[in-house]
């Protein structure tokens, strides 16, 4: 079975329980690794980075796009980010997570300068330098349409 | 405190219009398992955690119901902020439109306004995270349902991401409860309430 850990035995899409727990109490196993991982664009159409969680209703799962866009492509980046900083809230000490982590925070980062260069400010702290009060321009989240998507 | 980023965190493209539609997912909105009853549960939930993975787990996951919520809010919006009187009529849309016109206000597709009483803050972690995990569950059987009677795939497509975070975040309480109860007797994980016996 692929991606199967050598210590335990088990795939990706099963964690260890431990030999003795306590009674009256529900057990879940904990996830084992932040790997295997989808790629950013397909994590964000799954709605999961990874793919031992993704459990889709009767089976059918969202296809992603033919054609993406600036904003998509930095959802995606965002989405892997705190997808990430949930696995690390139950996993704290996964350095090799953490180090993931810290390169898509820089990607986004990155990605973020650049679709706010193009298309306008995010956050308010985004407007630092630029020539006039641009918070308000159309579109505001809610009336994107397949014309005003960034 | 809390800053507003603006975008969504999944894109909301919805083409046609169908208030009939909006008639119950809505219910995500303001109904007894939505996205509103989910980010109160956590961000209350969170001030009498007593471990540092619990309370960051609750703010994270409730910020990210908030925008859940938003996204909620998106679909509805754009399922009838063109819609017509005859459109209005043929969905049977009439008596939320006759109280909120095209607005988008938090009640249950069963028509109750968004209640507290379908959240629970009880102040003792295993009891909180447990309700948690219920509460992902009652939320994904929505999305489910939702998919069910669902026959436009933009707003389908959306609905399927919202479903599979709550998968997530289920696994996420799962794995808080296990780390929470570790620090407690094994002999007696009963025996007191760390989040107020000191």
């Amino acid at each position: 079975m692929e991606n199967m850990d050598m210590q335990t035995g088990c795939s990706y899409k099963q964690g260890v329980l431990p030999g003795c727990s306590p009674l009256a109490l529900s057990q879940t196993p904990p996830q084992q690794s932040s790997e295997p991982a989808y790629k950013s664009g397909e994590a964000l159409s799954r709605g999961t980075l990874f793919p031992g969680l993704d459990l889709p209703f009767k089976n059918i799962v969202n296809q992603m796009p033919a054609e993406t866009t600036e904003l998509r492509e930095l959802m995606a980046l965002d989405f892997v980010t705190s997808e990430l900083g949930l696995y690390l809230d139950t996993h704290s000490g996964d350095t090799q997570a953490f180090g993931t982590f810290q390169s898509f925070l820089k990607l986004y980062d990155e990605g973020k300068k650049e679709y706010v260069a193009r298309f306008g400010p995010i956050c308010l702290s985004d407007l630092v330098s630029a020539k006039s009060y641009t918070w308000l321009k159309d579109p505001w989240p809610w009336d994107y349409s397949g014309e005003t998507e960034g | 405190m809390f800053v507003y980023e603006k975008k969504l965190q999944y894109p909301v493209k919805i083409k046609n219009t169908n208030p009939a539609l909006a008639k119950f997912i809505i219910s995500q909105y303001g109904g007894p398992d939505g996205e509103l009853g989910a980010s109160l549960r956590y961000l209350s939930q969170r001030y009498s955690m007593p471990y540092p993975e619990l309370k960051g787990l609750l703010t994270d996951i409730g910020t990210e119901e908030l925008g859940h919520l938003e996204m909620i809010g998106t679909i509805v919006h754009q399922l009838t902020r063109s819609m017509t009187p005859e459109q209005i009529k043929k969905a049977g849309y009439e008596a939320y439109f006759v109280d909120h016109t095209a607005g988008v206000y938090p009640t249950a597709a069963s028509g109750s306004p968004w209640n507290a009483a379908g959240i629970g803050v009880k102040g003792d972690v295993i009891a909180d995270l447990t309700e948690d995990m219920a509460a992902e569950q009652k939320a994904r059987v929505t999305y489910d349902n939702i998919l069910r009677l669902c026959d436009d795939p933009d707003v389908s497509d959306v609905i399927r991401f919202l479903r599979e975070r709550e998968i997530i975040h289920y696994q996420r309480f799962g794995e808080a409860l296990r780390l929470a109860t570790e620090k407690l007797d094994q002999k007696n994980v009963y025996a007191i309430n760390p989040a107020f016996d000191k």
